[in-house]
């Protein structure tokens, strides 16, 4: 599985169709995949794993959200009111 | 000497209609000017007229009605519409806010932190006071059905006692419901949760206090003998709202209250 990820990290485009979010408004698919690449690297740091597979959320969300959003939810995060729970 | 040969009745003129006019259009502008200029003093006014124009309007379809007969049966019927459609209309009025609700509750936003109730929220246990409220509102629904029943079967004293408990019982709901805002941990501009909670809750509580209002009335109706045990509309129209502003709470509790925390 990791070198799928590897492989599917390499050949990454751009975000693909996730099922989850068919439709035109694809906000939730930002915030989820924001929300899923920093609960994972807390989940792999907290046990002492390489959090590599995470990446795969980073890559979906910052094609995905706009720079506003993820500037945004950066510093909330870093001033302890981000309103998502990691 | 000419008699009306319909059973309808042709209202005597009135001031009421227009003084009502009035007051709202001293309400509406008193509020911009309180709003602007900082001055109560047009939209006190206007409420004033308000009152007055609602005390004698009512006062006056009691002496049509009750002392001089002109609540025929076709004229009751209309009256009986009347009352529906205006309930009806109040229906549409909560729908409003109950959208409101579903619409922001449903799918949070991520400003939300994409839950509901929103991170930061910290609910009412709708187990607690929220449940007692049921219990006193379905009481209170029952209370007045036993009002209703005593008018048609002449029971003037149970009559008496059980449409003032319905009342006590109303005058209960809202003295819980006030120290409830007084020590609940979120405000109205606590987001979108603070605005919906409050806007339906409070609409909800503003129309017990008009129901307990209304079913006060048919209490010193009752006391003066204007009901009889065939005709007693103003009482009926009282009992209808009530179970409507019942019917709106269980529909506020379960999905404010209890589906939203």
């Amino acid at each position: 599985m990791a070198e799928d990820i590897q492989q599917k990290l390499e050949q990454y485009r751009t975000a693909p169709f996730d099922a989850r979010f068919p439709n035109q408004n694809q906000t939730r698919n930002c915030w989820q995949n924001y929300l899923d690449y920093y609960r994972c690297q807390k989940a792999l740091d907290a046990k002492g794993v390489d959090t590599a597979p995470c990446d795969w959320y980073k890559r979906v969300y910052k094609s995905l959200c706009p720079l506003s959003w993820i500037e945004k939810w950066d510093t909330q995060r870093e001033d302890g009111t981000f309103p998502g729970k990691i | 000497m000419a008699h009306q040969a319909h059973a309808y009745h042709m209202v005597d003129p009135s001031p009421w209609p227009l003084t009502g006019a009035i007051a709202a259009l001293l309400m509406t502008s008193g509020l911009a000017i309180w709003f602007h200029f900082h001055s109560t003093v047009l939209m006190t006014l206007g409420l004033i007229l308000l009152l007055l124009t609602m005390y004698q309007w009512w006062r006056d379809i009691i002496r049509e009605g009750t002392f001089q007969g002109h609540h025929t049966p076709p004229v009751q019927k209309g009256l009986r519409y009347g009352m529906i459609l205006f309930i009806t209309s109040e229906v549409f009025f909560f729908l409003g806010f109950f959208w409101a609700f579903y619409h922001s509750s449903l799918a949070p936003t991520p400003e939300l932190g994409g839950c509901w109730p929103p991170t930061g929220i910290t609910p009412l246990d709708p187990f607690e006071v929220p449940l007692l409220n049921t219990a006193v509102l379905l009481a209170s629904g029952v209370t007045v059905t036993w009002a209703h029943h005593s008018i048609m079967e002449g029971e003037r004293k149970q009559a008496i006692q059980s449409l003032t408990l319905t009342i006590l019982l109303g005058l209960y709901f809202t003295a819980l419901q006030a120290t409830e805002y007084y020590e609940a941990p979120f405000t109205i501009a606590d987001g979108v949760y603070g605005s919906t909670f409050f806007v339906a809750t409070g609409f909800h509580g503003l129309h017990v206090i008009i129901g307990s209002t209304f079913l006060a009335v048919c209490l010193l109706r009752q006391v003066q003998y204007h009901f009889t045990s065939e005709h007693h509309f103003g009482f009926e129209a009282a009992a209808w709202y009530w179970h409507f502003v019942d019917v709106v709470w269980l529909f506020l509790y379960v999905s404010i209250y209890w589906w939203g925390s």
